[in-house]
């Protein structure tokens, strides 16, 4: 399964390294990941692909203190046709 | 004023006057700052010891602790302590050191990137970039150490900034979110309790933190509903409570461990399916709903999903449930008490063992008779705290302080010597392994600087116990690398630290060298030597579910 978060956060030092440890430790790995600075905030769209219920990912992202909204789409993931 | 005065100041408004901590080159303005500042400075040997001492106190206080260490190896030297209170959820205010800033980044003599190191041993972790943060910084370390899940924050703290003139910032105050119980699945809960026969409340070291112990043991006797402790829950639950089984899992009681897997309901409070407690997770309680109360929401559905979450303090939490349940009759279980209290009654401790040696089980429950109505009791890891955890009785004054998730070996010492300090009249015994003994051994000189009248009781088989009981068991008695038999001398190493101390090796000199360590004015070391054969049972293997407990007789391995 395939899993697009998109989150804003306040832009302190190691929040990116926070979020990408939760997500290995968590047991996904990173399909793509776009951050954009802002004012204070960074505004992050991570997509991760594992085998484990997204819930427990999404609950352990939520708790990072500097993360102020987040929010979850899940599909199956894309089959790819090489030619 | 300075950064580090400031630090100081910002300590002393949040009310501490007590640190743990150990000085070095890159937090030398704050170690100048605290000199004659009025804030005791307790200062270890280690800083290991000193992050593990911080962590008891802060346990016994239930109030965030400080403690303190400068840059690279002093920060590194905390990250056991750090993960240990992650682990348990202790709360922790951590000041590191750091190089100045502009060497940050230089690999500049000591320096280590903490703040890096921190992200998977903290609740959370700042880098203090300006003094006009400290401030704020402060009062957010604080907050965050003690509300919602209680957990280490670490502040890391440039040299530049401990140095730059800084200014105290007005913090307007936090908004605090009471956590407020959803009422309309409290409801859902009381239908799931009704509908049961075989309802087991699962209890977990989240009880004694959110302080519920009251309103837990009030719906426990109201309702005369079951119960099982985690490691960490003991003490949570009246032992004097008839339907109280006592720990379940790895080594739990056989009774604690059939209760729950017979149960057709499980309510679980402030728990967190941990492996060592569940065993193989899918027959864990197999086919029973569970309710799950906790205070962290990345807890629930995590290894056990929940047909009823309970998500917020469990003190109100509890309350709520009590007052929802008033229409449940508590002689509608009557079977199921029946049947829990012959349990009870069948697999109650033996302590059946001849010949002259003393048998450990036996020995510990002989000093928890001893100890009185007020003590706490700190653990290192093995046999001995296993041992301790199912023959020692606990409550909500008699406590016990051990490494429940992390599994600290060196954790004992350091931790008996905070908790003394947070409760200088309180019985303070330590049981520790000869393995374990030795990894922070030297924290004695601490017990000795400050006097602490500290009671060692040191279980000695000249093995690493419990790494060569499963080598015995699950690895052809291949014993690798368990011998300790060329330990030193313990009773002669106290003696170098000014602590009396004696061994025994008979039975016979239990009861007396009991009384002689309870006894002692200052602080004792009571080496015991037991033998090596002699193992923790039961025992749930790897992979098995928890009614397939080994049982062994113990004259079978003597």
């Amino acid at each position: 399964m395939m899993h697009t978060f998109n989150i804003i956060t306040l832009n302190q030092p190691a929040v990116v390294e926070r979020l990408l440890r939760v997500v290995r430790h968590r047991s996904f790995a990173i399909h793509s990941l776009t951050v954009n600075a802002k004012d204070e905030q960074l505004t992050i769209e991570l997509s991760v692909v594992g085998e484990r219920p997204v819930e427990p990912l999404f609950n352990q992202i939520q708790k990072l203190y500097d993360v102020t909204n987040i929010g979850v789409t899940s599909s199956p993931p894309t089959s790819r046709i090489d030619s | 004023m300075n950064g580090a005065e400031l630090v100081i100041k910002l300590l002393k408004d949040k009310g501490i006057k007590q640190v743990f901590g150990y000085p070095g080159g890159a937090i030398m303005p704050v170690y100048d700052a605290l000199y004659e500042s009025g804030i005791e400075h307790v200062l270890s040997r280690h800083e290991q010891g000193a992050g593990f001492a911080a962590l008891g106190n802060a346990k016994i206080s239930g109030k965030p602790s400080v403690c303190i260490a400068t840059s690279g190896p002093g920060a590194t030297n905390l990250v056991t302590a750090l993960a240990d209170a992650q682990f348990d959820s202790i709360p922790m205010v951590v000041i590191t050191g750091q190089v100045a800033s502009d060497l940050m980044g230089t690999d500049a003599f000591q320096e280590i990137d903490m703040l890096g190191l921190s992200l998977a041993v903290t609740k959370h972790s700042f880098l203090v970039e300006h003094s006009s943060q400290l401030s704020s910084i402060f009062d957010q370390a604080f907050e965050l150490a003690q509300s919602g899940r209680p957990g280490p924050v670490l502040i890391d703290l440039p040299k530049d900034i401990q140095l730059a003139p800084a200014v105290e910032q007005e913090i307007p105050p936090g908004k605090v979110i009471a956590p407020v119980v959803d009422i309309e699945k409290i409801k859902q809960a009381v239908t799931l309790i009704h509908e049961s026969e075989h309802p087991v409340f699962y209890v977990g070291g989240g009880v004694s933190i959110a302080k519920a112990e009251d309103e837990l043991n009030q719906l426990l006797e109201k309702y005369k509903i079951p119960s099982v402790s985690t490691l960490k829950g003991l003490g949570s639950v009246d032992t004097s409570n008839e339907l109280y089984l006592g720990m379940l899992g790895m080594h739990g009681n056989p009774a604690a461990n059939h209760g729950v897997q017979e149960c057709d309901l499980l309510i679980a409070v402030g728990a967190r399916f941990d492996d060592r407690v569940t065993g193989k997770l899918s027959g864990f309680a197999e086919g029973a709903k569970v309710i799950h109360f906790d205070i962290d929401p990345a807890e629930i559905n995590k290894l056990r999903v929940a047909d009823v979450a309970i998500l917020g303090e469990l003190k109100s939490g509890l309350q709520a449930l009590m007052e929802q349940m008033s229409h449940e009759n508590p002689e509608r279980l009557e079977h199921w008490q029946q049947h829990v209290k012959k349990m009870k009654q069948e697999y109650r401790w033996t302590y059946n063992k001849s010949g002259d040696s003393i048998f450990a089980p036996l020995l510990l429950k002989q000093l928890s008779a001893k100890l009185g109505d007020k003590s706490i009791v700190t653990t290192d890891v093995g046999q001995h705290q296993m041992w301790t955890a199912q023959h020692m009785d606990f409550s909500r004054n008699n406590r016990l302080l051990t490494s429940g998730g992390l599994g600290t070996m060196g954790f004992g010492v350091p931790v008996a010597v905070g908790a003394q300090f947070a409760e200088p009249d309180t019985t303070v015994v330590v049981i520790s392994g000869d393995g374990s003994f030795m990894m922070n051994v030297q924290e004695l000189a601490t017990i000795k600087r400050y006097g602490l009248p500290l009671k060692i009781l040191l279980i000695d088989n000249h093995k690493l116990g419990m790494v060569k009981q499963w080598q015995q068991i699950f690895f052809e008695q291949r014993y690798s690398e368990t011998d300790l038999s060329d330990n030193p001398d313990f009773a002669e190493l106290a003696k170098a630290f000014g602590i009396q101390a004696e061994t025994i090796s008979k039975h016979q000199q239990v009861e007396e060298g009991l009384n002689r360590l309870l006894g002692s004015e200052g602080a004792y070391l009571l080496h015991i030597k037991i033998e090596e054969s002699d193992n923790v049972w039961p025992l749930v293997p790897p992979g098995a579910t928890n009614e397939q407990m080994m049982e062994k007789i113990y004259d079978a391995y003597i």
